[in-house]
């Protein structure tokens, strides 16, 4: 994947390579899957992506990602309650699936079985040389869920993915088919104890006229690497929503790839990312208006702390047919102190001439008057700062029109701000 | 000098037919009043009248002094005099309403053949004009509508017709958003310009604009047709008992 | 203003597909064959009457580019060059060394003339009038005032520099390049160089080779130089590269602003331009320079058109110092350019106003890099890119507040505006904060001009093409306001015959 010679392989791209060679005999899959195996390894011989391929400019991950943990066959994670009492919890423990609930509307598959029969292989690990999620997660890939929501189907409760880890290695897949005229909300939650690689993939698809919410909470723990990527295709007349928080881990790379394929779609993307100790977090998304008559607004909110490290990627893509596209894209970001680290780069790249495309990128302290503001009234300035973070944070949230979601999250907000504020 | 003709007038991209076969004559010299409910299509006879791309023709004409206008583009309808005050005047950024005066008055007067104005005769003219509507010559200086009120929006527009000097106005809804000095300024700029030579379309959803603006006749619009025509009295009675009655009566 | 009625005027005059600067002088020239190595770069420097330094300055850069390769991120796509095919020394004969304006080839004031050039400096050119006396044109222009003095680079080589007694006078010195390292070699070596250093990027390698000629500014401690100071580039030779260095150096308190000016001939043929300019601003100085290039695009089909390699750097060096960028970018094929501002010194300010306008084929990738090192540094970027016909057009910008450089700030806005359907308009910014007290604001919008605005603007009786003309010249007028007026007639001018064609 880089595309430079690599003279010699880091310890953690050799470990990559030995974990294949002491695993592949294990792992599900028919000819298909194990010929996309085979090449997502040999993509990772030639080398992670360092800082001169585009897509990697702000996390070289050849440099960041230093050590790979082993696989342990012995973890076994347990199942947590899920972010709102009620949901359908299908939990993914230590990288395996262990339970198959019932849900009224959605057939429930393992991946482990679409990767056995080899009809998951389409989504896998493709030769994007900048694919190194891809290529990682295609090469150890071993469960996960696949969902299909029938058509016209409206799930009244949320469906909440676990994918917990006790350490080691969990690669794990969620692939989403939402029928026409569907409605869904599913929660992803991601963490676990432990030194962790821990990679994900969710390919998903929007059929026209359907309507889906997509939550993803982050948590990994201070040890762990997190390599998250969102793919998304979104019909005419459909809706997605897709909002996450990043609220963990050691080094976290959160992809979002998003077509916006039919016409008169809508596309919402809020995400909230909360950023401290030594972590460096980066999303990067890839938005695509193919089609004419669509909408998209984004709105990432950052809080940096201690001496972590954020970065925002946003790419808007209009294409030449996609005429009469409204998209919106905004990244905020409270710097807090001088040890931590800021990047944005909002990009636009528009063909069809008929449109209303624009971002916005800040970075600033907090507002000062404000915080005279808060002062002036009795509260103390660390009061009075958390208060003020919390509300440039909680904005976002409050986008979810599900109350009881957003309470949810407000709660971990506030749990994030015990530990770090 | 006005005739509009069974006009059928569509919304390009829709496909929604708002003009259904309008009938309107309007004579050199004759102030007619357009009134009628919420789209009953007064605004759009403005565009029509003024060739937005926007509408269809798709039946009937539309003859300004005998000739046809319908395959006349906007600027050549402009130059040969239909104005339109528009009742949402465009924000232009960047192009000093002083600078927009002059380009428009000399593309007008080039298009008819007409030595260009020069520039002390264009400033002693717009001075003038902006005295009759109590307007500062600092706001002239200003990009054309940014950041403009509602009222100093209008008089802009009574001040570009007062200076263009056309032969046709047709005024949309100009008394919107104008408190009751404004709208008398508005309305002495406007009769000012009455003459036996000029024909004026005045649209309004209500009569106050008119008792300040007398019409000659009254035309009751709805749904894309001319459904009952009388003179300033008819104003009144709309005033007095609502369009139910006329409207319903057509219907 | 008359400004938009003469843009228009000129739109109306000229003819689709017709480069209003195409022509090509017929004069002698003096040409070093084709090809680049070492004996070439040793001409050159005897050519120039180099000093042993410069030689070996260049030299060294000569081994560095043989080992570098093309950059290949910006979002232009071209045939490879081959740097074998080019002269890299071209100059007109008449006028090797020339003393005074009688000397100049006639032709050569004939090109001027047809360039542009303000009228005031032509009559001055054309020997109607000497330096310092009142012209007839004063009266019709009413800036009677202000005087401009004009250095032109022709190919190769600095033909002539006009107000040198005066700025001597004031003790500014401005003349060409190689007369500077001739005549105040100190001062070169000091400077050179330091801004943009040898092995900057692969162009402005190329350039630290091979250049030619280019202009040289120093103002000293205090001085606000008493006039505009303004280098006319022309290529005119076939197969040539114009590899122009420019070196401005304004001593504490000084202020200069420096105007550039570039065209070349049509031409089938693609032809190279890569200059390096640097600007260096020591404590409470403010540089401000503007260009207007309008290099020769290529035709309606792509072919032709120069391609337009350029370096160019500020180094706010000291306190309180200021540079200012502002271009307007009509002209080359491709336009690879990106004006950029080092803030070093506390509280100094960096500007980067750009219009970029691309019609046929044209492709542009131009922006700006704002680096923040000192406390309390500004930087305000606002660039207004047009696209029309089957360009691309892409804004690409760095915005980097480093870890020491308290209180940075930052105000950046972007807009492009699309004309047809079948050009494309990028916006790539990179923003960095290391700095917890840093304030960067960036936004940007891509979008058409609406059909409300036009339809609005033709009612008023203006024609289609002259009502877009109005609305573009509105939608970029916060750049234009900040160039010097006589650049600002022609930069309108410029904007308007460049989307002459765009419409319908």
């Amino acid at each position: 994947m880089n595309v430079h010679a690599t003279p010699q392989m880091t310890a953690a791209e050799q470990a990559l390579i030995d974990t294949y060679g002491q695993l592949f005999s294990d792992l599900p899959g028919d000819t298909a899957v194990v010929v996309r195996r085979d090449e997502a390894v040999e993509a990772l011989k030639s080398g992670l992506p360092t800082r001169r391929v585009e897509a990697w400019h702000y996390t070289d991950l050849r440099r960041l990602l230093s050590t790979v943990p082993a696989f342990d066959p012995l973890a076994r994670a347990k199942e947590q309650p899920a972010l709102l009492s009620g949901a359908t919890v299908l939990p993914v423990l230590s990288g395996t699936v262990t339970s198959m609930p019932q849900i009224e509307g959605v057939a429930i598959r393992r991946i482990f079985d679409r990767l056995s029969d080899g009809s998951l292989a389409a989504q896998l690990f493709d030769g994007d040389a900048a694919d190194a999620i891809g290529a990682i997660n295609t090469a150890f890939v071993g469960d996960g869920y696949a969902l299909d929501i029938a058509e016209g189907a409206e799930i009244a409760k949320p469906i909440e993915l676990q994918n917990l880890h006790e350490g080691g290695q969990t690669h794990v897949r969620f692939a989403t088919h939402a029928g026409r005229n569907s409605r869904a909300t599913i929660v992803e939650r991601q963490t676990g104890t432990g030194e962790a690689l821990v990679s994900a993939i969710s390919h998903i698809t929007v059929e026209d006229g359907a309507e889906l919410t997509w939550i993803i909470l982050q948590e990994q723990p201070d040890d762990a690497t997190f390599l998250g990527q969102t793919n998304i295709e979104i019909g005419a007349d459909a809706k997605f929503t897709l909002f996450f928080m990043n609220a963990g881990g050691k080094l976290v790379r959160q992809e979002v790839t998003v077509n916006v394929a039919g016409e008169g779609s809508e596309f919402i993307l809020r995400g909230v990312n909360l950023l401290a100790g030594g972590t460096h977090c980066d999303v990067t998304m890839v938005l695509d208006h193919a089609a004419a008559n669509t909408v998209s607004t984004e709105v990432i909110r950052n809080v940096v702390t201690d001496q972590a490290k954020g970065v925002f990627q946003g790419q808007i893509r209009v294409a030449r047919e996609a005429q009469k596209t409204d998209a919106k894209m905004a990244c905020n970001t409270l710097l807090l102190t001088d040890e931590g680290e800021f990047s944005a780069k909002p990009e636009l790249e528009i063909f069809a001439d008929d449109v209303a495309c624009g971002h916005g990128a800040t970075v600033t302290e907090i507002d000062q008057g404000h915080l005279f503001y808060l002062m002036a009234r009795g509260i103390d300035e660390k009061t009075a700062r958390g208060l003020l973070v919390r509300a440039f944070l909680a904005e976002v949230i409050e986008d979810l029109e599900n109350e009881a979601m957003v309470e949810a999250l407000e709660e971990k907000l506030t749990a994030w701000f015990a530990t770090h504020g | 000098m006005l005739e509009i003709k069974n006009l059928h007038a569509r919304v390009a991209e829709t496909g929604t037919e708002i003009i259904r076969g309008l009938d309107l004559t309007v004579k050199a010299g004759e102030v007619a009043a357009i009134m009628g409910p919420n789209g009953s299509g007064k605004s759009t006879l403005s565009y029509v009248l003024a060739g937005r791309p926007d509408y269809e023709v798709t039946d009937g004409d539309i003859l300004y002094d005998g000739q046809s206008i319908l395959e006349m583009d906007p600027a050549e309808r402009a130059a040969a005099g239909v104005f339109l005050a528009f009742q949402y005047p465009m924000e232009i950024p960047g192009v000093a309403t002083m600078e927009f005066l002059k380009v428009a008055i000399n593309s007008q007067r080039r298009a008819r053949g007409d030595a260009e104005l020069k520039i002390p005769d264009l400033l002693k003219k717009v001075k003038e004009a902006a005295g009759t509507l109590e307007m500062d010559m600092a706001m002239l200086k200003r990009p054309l509508n940014v950041g403009f009120s509602g009222g100093e929006k209008k008089r802009a527009e009574i001040l570009q017709m007062m200076l263009l000097e056309p032969k046709l106005c047709v005024l949309d809804e100009t008394d919107s958003g104008l408190d009751i000095d404004a709208l008398k300024i508005v309305a002495d700029g406007v009769n000012a310009l009455r003459s036996p030579e000029r024909a004026m379309v005045v649209i309004t959803h209500y009569q106050r604009l008119l008792d300040y603006i007398v019409p000659d006749t009254v035309h009751v619009l709805s749904r894309g047709r001319v459904v009952k025509s009388g003179d300033k009295g008819l104003a009144l009675e709309l005033e007095k008992n609502g369009y139910a009655g006329v409207v319903g009566e057509a219907a | 203003m008359p400004a938009v009625q003469e843009t228009i005027e000129q739109v109306r005059n000229i003819d689709v597909d017709q480069y209003k600067y195409g022509f090509e002088t017929l004069i002698e020239t003096d040409k070093a064959p084709k090809g680049l190595n070492e004996d070439i770069i040793r001409l050159i420097s005897a050519k120039k009457d180099e000093p042993e330094w410069m030689l070996d300055w260049r030299l060294e850069a000569f081994r560095r580019w043989q080992t570098m390769s093309e950059p290949s991120w910006a979002r232009v796509s071209y045939p490879e060059i081959d740097f074998q095919d080019i002269h890299y020394y071209a100059a007109p004969k008449s006028t090797s060394g020339p003393t005074s304006l009688e000397e100049v080839d006639p032709e050569l004031l004939r090109t001027y003339e047809k360039l542009g050039i303000p009228l005031k400096e032509q009559e001055i050119l054309a020997g109607v009038r000497k330096q310092g006396e009142p012209s007839d044109l004063d009266a019709i222009e009413g800036n009677g005032g202000r005087r401009v003095a004009v250095d032109a680079v022709f190919d190769s080589v600095s033909v002539v520099t006009t107000f040198k007694k005066e700025l001597a006078a004031a003790g500014v010195i401005f003349c060409s390049i190689s007369e500077a390292i001739r005549e105040h070699p100190d001062l070169v070596r000091k400077y050179l160089g330091t801004v943009v250093p040898t092995s900057d990027n692969y162009y402005a390698t190329l350039n630290t080779a091979v250049f030619t000629d280019g202009s040289f500014v120093y103002v000293p401690k205090g001085v606000r130089c008493p006039m505009e100071l303004s280098t006319y580039f022309r290529i005119n030779e076939k197969n040539t590269g114009q590899f122009e260095r420019t070196l401005i150096i304004a001593e504490e308190g000084a202020y200069v602003s420096y105007l550039e000016g570039c065209t070349a001939p049509q031409r089938d043929e693609n032809q190279l331009h890569a200059a390096v300019v640097e600007l260096i601003a020591l404590d409470d100085a403010e540089i401000k320079y503007s260009t207007v290039q309008n290099w020769y695009p290529g035709d309606k089909d792509g072919k032709g058109g120069i391609y337009n390699f350029v370096t160019k750097r500020g180094d706010c060096r000291g306190k309180n110092s200021k540079i200012s960028w502002t271009q307007v970018e009509t002209g080359s094929a491709i336009t690879w350019k990106y004006p950029s501002c080092i803030l070093r010194g506390d509280n100094s300010q960096g500007e980067f106003y750009s219009i970029a306008v691309s019609n046929g084929h044209q492709q542009i990738d131009s922006g700006t890099k704002m680096l923040h090192l000192g406390k309390n540094t500004v930087s305000r970027i606002i660039s207004k890119g047009i696209s029309a016909g089957r360009s691309n057009n892409t804004y690409r910008g760095q915005v980097s507040v480093h870890r020491k450089a308290t209180n940075a700030r930052n105000f950046t806005n972007c807009d492009s505006l699309l004309i047809g359907n079948d050009c494309g308009a990028h916006t790539v910014p990179y923003i960095e904060a290391k700095n917890a007290t840093a304030k960067l604001e960036h936004e940007a919008t891509t979008s058409k001009i609406s059909e409300d605005q036009l339809f609005y603007v033709m009612q008023r009786g203006i024609p289609e093409e002259e009502a877009i003309a109005l609305i573009v010249n509105g939608f970029v007028k916060e750049v234009i306001q900040e160039l010097p007026m006589e650049f600002a007639v022609e930069a309108q001018k410029l904007i308007g015959i460049s989307l002459e064609g765009s419409v319908g």
